[in-house]
């Protein structure tokens, strides 16, 4: 068995929270605003050495592994094989008949801005009172007790990507949580995981500001309002370079003052904000492709993207990842022209092809989601493996959030993001049995004791009565 | 173009006239009954007319249903079909109106759109028949309840199957705003309703009271009042449950419960009153204050206490893909439900309660209205292959698949 991470992990990147931060202002540098102002405070519980014998593995990755060992150590996959020896004191699942893929990971999620019940005290998702509002924060709006997440982690969903929603051209960063329960926003915050932009196409922000009558009533109104912050955002980028520069320079100068919303864009175009661009339709995928060479940044993934199918050689020639449903149309326009096929289409033009819900119903069966994608396109004729799809909602999802040097799949080094399913994942039979997140196990059918519940549940639900 | 071999064969089976006879050998007949293993089946001139070893073992078509089942077609008893294409697009939408005068008359089936690009998108993944539900605009009253045949083309079997009652958080909205004066309103309506149905003659005359209602929606109630057509009420918490039971005893008036999230916790009144209800199983979320109970078991838990179950799905995709009923009719069976009480639940059972032009069922003389899975009836990787509606094979094309094709075909030249 080989060990590839020290078994202080859990205390290394605990210190690295408040100890590593090479932005904090310093006397010497210049005086650069704090890129991480509301730390992770996630820890990893102790938990002894896992050995989860015998399951067959769906890795992510496009392999299937039948009868394997899979080994954790200080939450970290450290071996995975055939009958693997057993380390000392380590806890043993048999896992015979049953299917281990990695974490399922949901990219577009609401939970917690759009909790339930869902009512105007707690529906924190959309900041609709000017078209770009870059400087919201999703993370601010969250609420750890929805107890939407606590469904979703018994669906295997341990990662999410919580978005700020599109009624905005600009809507505000995203942030990556894991699905542990916690007091805090911050608890639940996936350490060092990149940020990301909310941005909108199409229906939402023209229906939504053309209704207040301010620019955007069209698309075109769209188009000009993005790239009027784009450029307002380069030349805010502008006056900090020069800031910099100057100083290095020996020159006694003051920092700019700084924009929160500007600040925002800047990080994307410094490359360390992910965009994640909510564009349903083909020909306004195309236009945000243009737009992004126009200023220089980069795309990491279109969402809703309904038309992905019509997209697909785009997508994969420009490394664009497109972020789907697999069945949903028709509440919208823009929404009509969709296709059962669209994830198989998109996989097959080898573009990054990923699942999402959008939704806390469908957050809680990311599998099934899955299955009825490949499923359409194995009709067609297009020999998806079950091996394949599931990366749809592992490694693909990873990638699309900058995460997947960590988790997205069952490979040595990585997070030990796991779950246990009852049978076939694929099926509309099978249960999420166990769920770990870096190692520790955070959900368990067969144990009410864990099965995490919300303070909102307390004293609604029967006392002690979990409910499915 | 090798890739698209299995859409040919399928438009090839989909060709397959109804005065031709066909047999299906050896797959697993779900009937809504009861299940038989590797089973044949023949079909002649659109009516299944032996199962099992008395089939002949020779027919116009033969199908090897090896692996494959087969199910009642599909029935989803709550949607939108034929009243909606885009949902955001209000000139589309017609399923309610906004007139306080035109509440229990307004009769959905009248907008009808058989034309609707959603018919042959959820014919062709299995769904033969549907309820097309008002929802309420002006009143607690949302209209007369429509049930539809998804065949070719669309048409309406019956335009008033049922008279729909929005008693939800949003319904109680148009009636005060309170559950209280919700009630109130209820029953002051339904007074109404009988007073002039006693009194019609004066009435049409303008030789009465003031009623609470117009003359259009009093008409409209009376073969409610009469107990003839089944008021539909949709409500979710236990407690409003519990009202409306209590103010269809008063009246004695034939109920149909319809979402009922938290039915579970009043199940065992709901099966004394026979009430059937109409469900979708996949609800486990706190939505709202009326829906703070849910749970995925509760189609389990209703049928347990002898509830007649109705299923409807899945949750805000229950027009456009009305066919999904069947992932959460899955759903709730690996929740607990029994299998065949859920195949039940989207077939025989709204085929009964609602009068519909077939069974049902899978059953000897029956009218063949079925669908050939490739693989478990409702496991979400299994797909439609050949759909019998109304006797009638299905023609397997919809938007949707013409989109595919045209754009598989443009990668792949």
């Amino acid at each position: 068995m080989k060990r590839l991470l020290p078994a202080s992990l859990a205390l290394a990147v605990a210190l690295c929270i408040t100890g590593c931060d090479s932005n904090k202002p310093t006397t010497t540098g210049p005086l650069l605003p704090n890129k991480n102002p509301f730390p992770s405070t996630y820890q990893i519980p102790s938990a002894a050495v896992l050995v989860i014998q015998n399951a067959n593995l769906l890795t992510g990755a496009n392999e299937q592994l039948d009868s394997t060992d899979l080994i954790v150590e200080n939450g970290k996959i450290t071996a995975i094989g055939a009958d693997l020896a057993v380390p000392e004191n380590a806890q043993v699942v048999d896992a015979s008949g049953k299917w281990l893929t990695p974490g399922l990971i949901d990219v577009h999620s609401h939970m917690g801005v759009y909790p339930a019940p869902e009512t105007s005290n707690h529906s924190d998702g959309n900041e609709m009172t000017s078209p770009v509002t870059a400087q919201v924060w999703a993370e601010h709006s969250v609420w750890p007790e929805d107890p939407q997440f606590e469904k979703a982690l018994a669906g295997g969903v341990t990662t999410v990507q919580i978005l700020p929603g599109s009624g905005n051209l600009i809507g505000g960063r995203g942030v990556t949580l894991k699905n542990v329960p916690s007091i805090t926003v911050q608890g639940m915050k996936f350490p060092d995981a990149p940020y990301s932009l909310k941005m909108a196409c199409g229906e939402n922000p023209k229906r939504v500001y053309g209704s207040k009558g301010i620019l955007p009533s069209t698309r075109m109104g769209n188009m000009a309002g993005y790239r009027s912050a784009w450029i307002e955002a380069k030349a805010y980028k502008k006056t900090w370079d020069d800031y910099v520069s100057d100083f290095n320079a020996g020159l006694d100068v003051d920092p700019p003052l700084r924009d929160l919303r500007l600040e925002t864009l800047t990080g994307v175009l410094e490359g360390d904000i992910r965009v994640h661009n909510h564009c349903y339709k083909v020909d306004e995928m195309a236009q945000m492709v243009d737009m992004a060479k126009e200023f220089g940044y980069s795309i990491a993934a279109f969402h809703h993207a309904v038309e992905g199918y019509k997209a697909a050689p785009m997508l994969a020639a420009e490394n664009i990842c497109g972020v789907m449903w697999a069945d949903w149309w028709g509440f919208k326009q823009e929404a009509f022209d969709m296709v059962r096929e669209n994830l198989a289409l998109v996989d097959h033009a080898q573009a990054c092809a990923i699942i999402h819900s959008d939704d806390p119903i469908q957050v809680q069966r990311l599998n099934q989601e899955i299955a009825k994608a490949m499923s359409a396109g194995n009709r067609m004729g297009l020999n998806i493996s079950h091996a394949k799809a599931i990366g749809w909602g592992t490694l693909n999802a990873a990638k699309s959030l900058g995460l997947d040097d960590r988790i997205g799949s069952l490979e040595v080094g990585k997070n030990a993001d796991l779950v246990l399913w009852s049978g076939e994942p694929l099926s509309v039979y099978s249960h999420a049995e166990k769920v770990w997140i870096d190692g520790a196990l955070r959900f368990d059918r067969a144990d009410a004791s864990v099965q995490p519940t919300s303070d909102f549940n307390l004293g609604i639900l029967t006392e002690g009565e979990a409910r499915p | 173009m090798k890739n698209l071999i299995a859409p040919l064969v399928l438009s090839l089976l989909a060709t397959t006239v109804a005065a031709e006879s066909l047999l299906i050998k050896g797959a697993d007949i779900y009937t809504a009954k009861a299940v038989l293993p590797a089973t044949d089946l023949y079909i002649d001139n659109g009516r299944i007319t032996a199962i099992g070893n008395t089939a002949p073992s020779t027919a116009d078509r033969i199908i090897d249903g090896n692996g494959k089942s087969i199910s009642p077609g599909l029935f989803n008893a709550d949607t939108h079909l034929g009243v909606v294409e885009v949902g955001a697009i209000d000139a589309t939408v017609d399923f309610y109106s906004e007139l306080s005068s035109i509440t229990a008359s307004f009769k959905v089936a009248d907008a009808f759109n058989p034309k609707s690009t959603l018919f042959p998108h959820n014919r062709v993944h299995g769904l033969t028949h549907a309820l097309t539900v008002p929802e309420a605009g002006a009143g607690l009253f949302a209209g007369q309840v429509a049930l539809i045949e998804l065949g070719q083309p669309a048409k309406v079997i019956n335009d008033s199957v049922a008279i729909a009652v929005d008693f939800t958080e949003s319904g109680v909205s148009h009636a005060g705003n309170s559950r209280a004066s919700a009630l109130a309103v209820l029953r002051q309506n339904l007074d109404d309703a009988i007073a002039f149905s006693a009194n019609k003659a004066a009435a049409m005359r303008g030789d009465s009271r003031d009623y609470s209602l117009s003359l259009a929606d009093l008409q409209a109630l009376e073969p409610v009042i009469n107990g003839r057509t089944p008021l539909l009420v949709k409500t979710h918490r236990a407690s409003d449950i519990r009202t409306i039971l209590k103010v269809a005893k008063d009246y004695r008036l034939k109920l149909i419960l319809s979402g009922a999230v938290e039915g579970w916790l009043v199940a065992d009144e709901i099966a004394a009153a026979k009430v059937p209800v109409i469900m979708d199983p996949i609800i486990n979320l706190p939505q709202s204050y009326e829906k703070l109970g849910a749970r995925l078991d509760n189609a389990k838990l209703l049928a347990d206490a002898g509830v007649t179950l109705v299923f409807t799905g899945m949750d805000g995709q229950s027009t456009h893909n009305a066919y999904l009923v069947r992932q959460s009719a899955g759903n709730a069976v690996a929740n607990g439900l029994d299998k065949t009480t859920a195949i039940a639940a989207m077939t025989l059972n709204p085929a009964t309660l609602f009068g519909a032009n077939v069974k049902g069922e899978i059953a000897t003389g029956a009218v063949a209205d079925l669908v050939l899975w490739s693989g478990d009836p409702l496991d979400v990787t299994s797909e439609a292959e050949l759909v019998l509606i109304d006797g009638v094979p299905a023609a397997m094309v919809s938007r949707a698949l013409q989109l595919r094709d045209r754009y598989y075909e443009a990668a792949t030249k």
